[in-house]
Formats: C-alpha cells, structure tokens, sequence
C-alpha cells in the first residue's frame, strides 16, 4: 500500500527541482501489544497501516509474521514497528519473506523497531534475512528495553547480493543500530556501518573474509552465560566462520559465511535446539 | 607522548584484540597480512571506533557536556563485541585512570572519571586527559591512533609472524591510515562510530578457548 507520494524535492543546493515523481513512498506502522493468556499471549492492542501486515498462524505459542504487501523496502520507505509484552507474555516473531532492500535513489530506507518487554516476558525475534541489492541505502534502528527477570532472543542477518543471480553490491550504505537496556541501563549497544563497495569488505581479512551473509545471535536472559558452552557445542560441526561470547548477562554469537542457504540450515538446527521450540513455518521452507 | 609510550602502565602489552586468534589459524602469518589486518581495523574497525571516542570525549569535556560524556561512556562499554575486548578496554582504562591521577594528578581529571563510573574505557579515559590537559586534538588523536597500530605490532612480532625489522617496515607503511583515521576522528560526530570488522569481532570471541595463549585477549 503506498500512501504518501512525494512530489517535490530539494536538490543539494536547496534550489527546488521541478516536481516529479521520482521516488513512491511507502510508511508502514506496526502496533502489537500482547499479554499473558491461560494457554497463549493473547493480543491487548494490534494496529496496522501503510502496506504492513501482521498475521497469526496457528501455532502452540503465540507467533505474529510481518508481512511487507510491498514487496521489499526501497529507498525512502518506512517501517515503525512497536511491540510490548505484557509480564509473562511470550511471543514469536518473524517475517513472511526476506526482506529486500533495494536500490535507493536518495533518502534512505528507514526501519525503527521499539520493543519493551515486562517481566517474565519472552520474545523471540526471529525475522529471515535481510537482502541488500547494490545501491541499497538502510537506516535501522532497534531498541529494546526489558527487565531483569525478561527473556530476549533474536536471530538476524544481512545476505549480500543475490548468489542465484550473481549479484554483488558494489555501492551501498547501511546502518544498523542496536540499543538494549535493562532495568533503563544500556547493555548492548552496536552499530553496524557498511559503506561503499561492500563485494570488496567483505573479501577484506579482518572484515567479512570471503562471506556473503553475516548475522547475529543474541540471548538476553538471566542464565544467558552459564549457556556459553552449550551454544558452542552446538556449533562444533559447523563449516562457517562463527563465535560466541557471553558477559554480563547476555550471550552473542556472531557469523560469517560464503554460502547464506548453509548458515540458513545451520541456523534452523541450532535456534531449535538452543531455544527449545520448532520454528515457525516460514523458516522451514 | 609518554602516556602511550610502552612504560606507561596500562598492560598494553597483555592484549593482541584477537590478533592472536588470527595467528593460530594463519590468517595473519607475515607482513603483508599484518598490514592488510591493521588497515582494516583503522578503516573499519576498532581502531577508527576508539580514535572517534577519543575525539568525542575530549569534545565534551571542552564542551562542559557532562551528559553527554556519560552517555558516550555507557556507549562504548556497552559496544564491546566480546567478554574479553571488554576486559581489555576496561582494564586498561582503569590502569591509566589510576596512572594518569596519581603521577599527574589534575583535579578535573579525578572529578570526571567519577562522573564517568568506574566501567571507563581506556579510549575515553585518554580524551579525558588529553582535554584535561590541553593538548591539541589532532596530536592527540595522532599519537593514540599510532600507539594502537604499534601495541598491535610488537603483538605480532612476540606472536612470530614479524621479525624486528618488518614491524618497522609496517609502522612505516600504516603511517598514513594512521593519519587518515586522526584526521576523519577529528571531525567524525558520534552517529558515524561504528563499523563492519566481523572476523576480528569473531577473532577475539574464538581467543576465549584459545588453547595456549600469550594474550589475554
């Protein structure tokens, strides 16, 4: 759905150019609010608009899947998703597809993600992977702020350029923050800066060294650390580039790869066993 | 700059940043990987992450921003991408602290890192005492982003894959990254910190179980 066209731009010298439609916007908004229920979470308050989705398939927790009617994310779109869970809410979240982001003319394409999380609230934030074609531009932001007895799981990553079509990204910008606090404290606090020839990066030894995909596991939770050598069993037999690390009561394993579909296999298996549920279906395909 | 001379007592030489890890597998095994390695860190890595802390602490303390210094500071604590770059920042950063107050002691140095807490990044406790002490920024950044190639070097050359001689030559050579990433940190707000270096994130996860170490990250 697109419901903002922008007619009108400012060139870098704030002269205004003749209005054309250069670029079609689309402002997603996604409100979900979940509370305990006696069997599953059960949805309080639930709000969509501008081309997002949120579905529920039958499943033996709660699952929401986001689904992008558009089709993928191009330059100038926008999604602002809000989620909280209530104390003792447990929720799954994933997407429908991977989502794609194109090419950019100028501004940037903008996801924001707020996730607030009571006690005793689990989720699991499981999205498929983000695909960047050559001259994407993405500013994402996720903020999370949960208690200290929360629990927060989540699996992402970033393929870059399409294998099947031979793709690489000779140009692109993107920015990936991440903000987590507990109890109002920051605890993780990333920020991923990926500018210019990424098919180059990510040859280079200390960066990508030969991957195509690189994504992030992280746990919060209180026995986050004491599972360090648990998550690490896991991944013994695995061919990838991976490592795992826990403090403070979070655990992050991060991956590199040259083949996205054998990190796809290995994720499946491992967020199994590690998280203790089958995947959402969407996953297993 | 005698704060970051070798006899200064951080324990610089403690930490390789994960080279060590890079060692063993023989991703880095002579000076043309060294190199390459180092470039990445000071380009897309660690290095212009830390040079950029600098900068912006020693802007705020210039700046008499206290809030945002304490926000810059619970920044790059909680930005550490493993346990044991997390040690190496803090530990170091404590000892220069400690150093710093009781061989050089400035009042406004002490009262800062209090504000700060007692989680201080060594990034940030070396802006602070640039600031504290009116030394111009860009030598500043200079001599830090230098002293950051240099302790990665004599890492590598006690790992075995540099003689003496070639880590000269790779400090001759790093010169002008070197300079380059002064100068961007120089200017750089903190929207632009951060970076992509996976494998050596990755490097310094996989150092933990690291079978015979010399390092402690």
């Amino acid at each position: 759905m697109l419901d903002a066209i922008s007619l009108s731009d400012l060139s870098s010298s704030g002269v205004a150019v003749p209005a054309l439609p250069s670029y079609i916007r689309a402002r997603g908004n996604l409100s979900l609010r979940l509370k305990k229920g006696p069997h599953k979470s059960a949805i309080v308050d639930l709000r969509e608009a501008g081309g997002y989705r949120l579905k529920f398939p039958r499943a033996e927790q709660c699952e929401a899947m986001i689904v992008n009617t558009g089709g993928g994310l191009a330059g100038g779109d926008q999604l602002h998703f809000d989620l909280a869970l209530e104390e003792g809410a447990t929720a799954v979240i994933s997407t429908q597809s991977a989502e794609k982001i194109y090419r950019a003319e100028s501004d940037a394409s903008e996801v924001n993600l707020d996730f607030t999380l009571a006690p005793q609230a689990h989720l699991y934030w499981l999205p498929q992977e983000s695909i960047v074609f050559d001259g994407a531009y993405l500013r994402r932001k996720m903020q999370l702020n949960l208690s200290s007895r929360a629990c927060f799981a989540a699996f992402e990553g970033f393929v870059f350029g399409r294998q099947a079509m031979g793709e690489t990204v000779q140009d692109a910008h993107i920015e990936d923050d991440w903000m987590i606090r507990r109890e109002g404290r920051l605890i993780f606090a990333e920020r991923l800066r990926l500018s210019g020839d990424l098919a180059d990066q990510l040859t280079r030894p200390a960066l990508g060294h030969g991957a195509r995909v690189a994504a992030t596991f992280l746990y919060v939770a209180p026995d986050a650390e004491s599972r360090l050598e648990e998550a690490r069993r896991l991944l013994d037999d695995y061919q990838g580039i991976w490592g795992a690390s826990a403090w403070n009561g979070l655990l992050t394993i991060r991956f590199l790869d040259s083949e996205p579909a054998r990190l796809r296999r290995q994720a499946i298996v491992f967020l199994q066993t590690f998280l203790g549920f089958a995947l959402p279906r969407v996953w297993q395909c | 700059m005698i704060w970051l001379s070798p006899s200064f007592p951080v324990g610089a030489f403690a930490f390789s940043h994960g080279l060590e890890w890079a060692v063993e597998t023989g991703d880095v095994h002579d000076y043309k990987s060294v190199c390459l390695w180092l470039d990445d860190l000071l380009q897309h890595g660690s290095g212009r992450s830390d040079t950029v802390s600098v900068a912006l602490a020693y802007k705020a303390v210039q700046a008499h921003d206290e809030q945002a210094l304490q926000e810059l500071t619970e920044w790059v604590v909680a930005a550490q991408p493993s346990s044991e770059r997390r040690l190496e920042a803090l530990m170091q950063g404590q000892a220069f602290a400690l150093a710093i107050k009781s061989a050089w002691g400035h009042p406004r140095f002490t009262e800062l890192c209090e504000l700060c807490g007692p989680d201080l990044p060594y990034s940030i406790a070396f802006g602070l005492a640039c600031a504290c002490h009116a030394i111009p920024l860009p030598a500043a950044l200079r001599a830090y982003a230098l002293a950051f190639v240099s302790n990665l070097v004599s890492a590598a050359i006690r790992l075995g894959p540099l003689g003496q001689t070639d880590g000269q030559r790779v400090l001759s050579v790093m010169l002008p990254a070197v300079e380059a990433t002064a100068l961007f940190a120089q200017t750089a707000e903190f929207h632009e910190w951060g970076g992509s270096a996976f494998y050596s994130d990755i490097s310094s996860m996989r150092h933990e179980t690291q079978y015979t170490r010399l390092f402690r990250s």
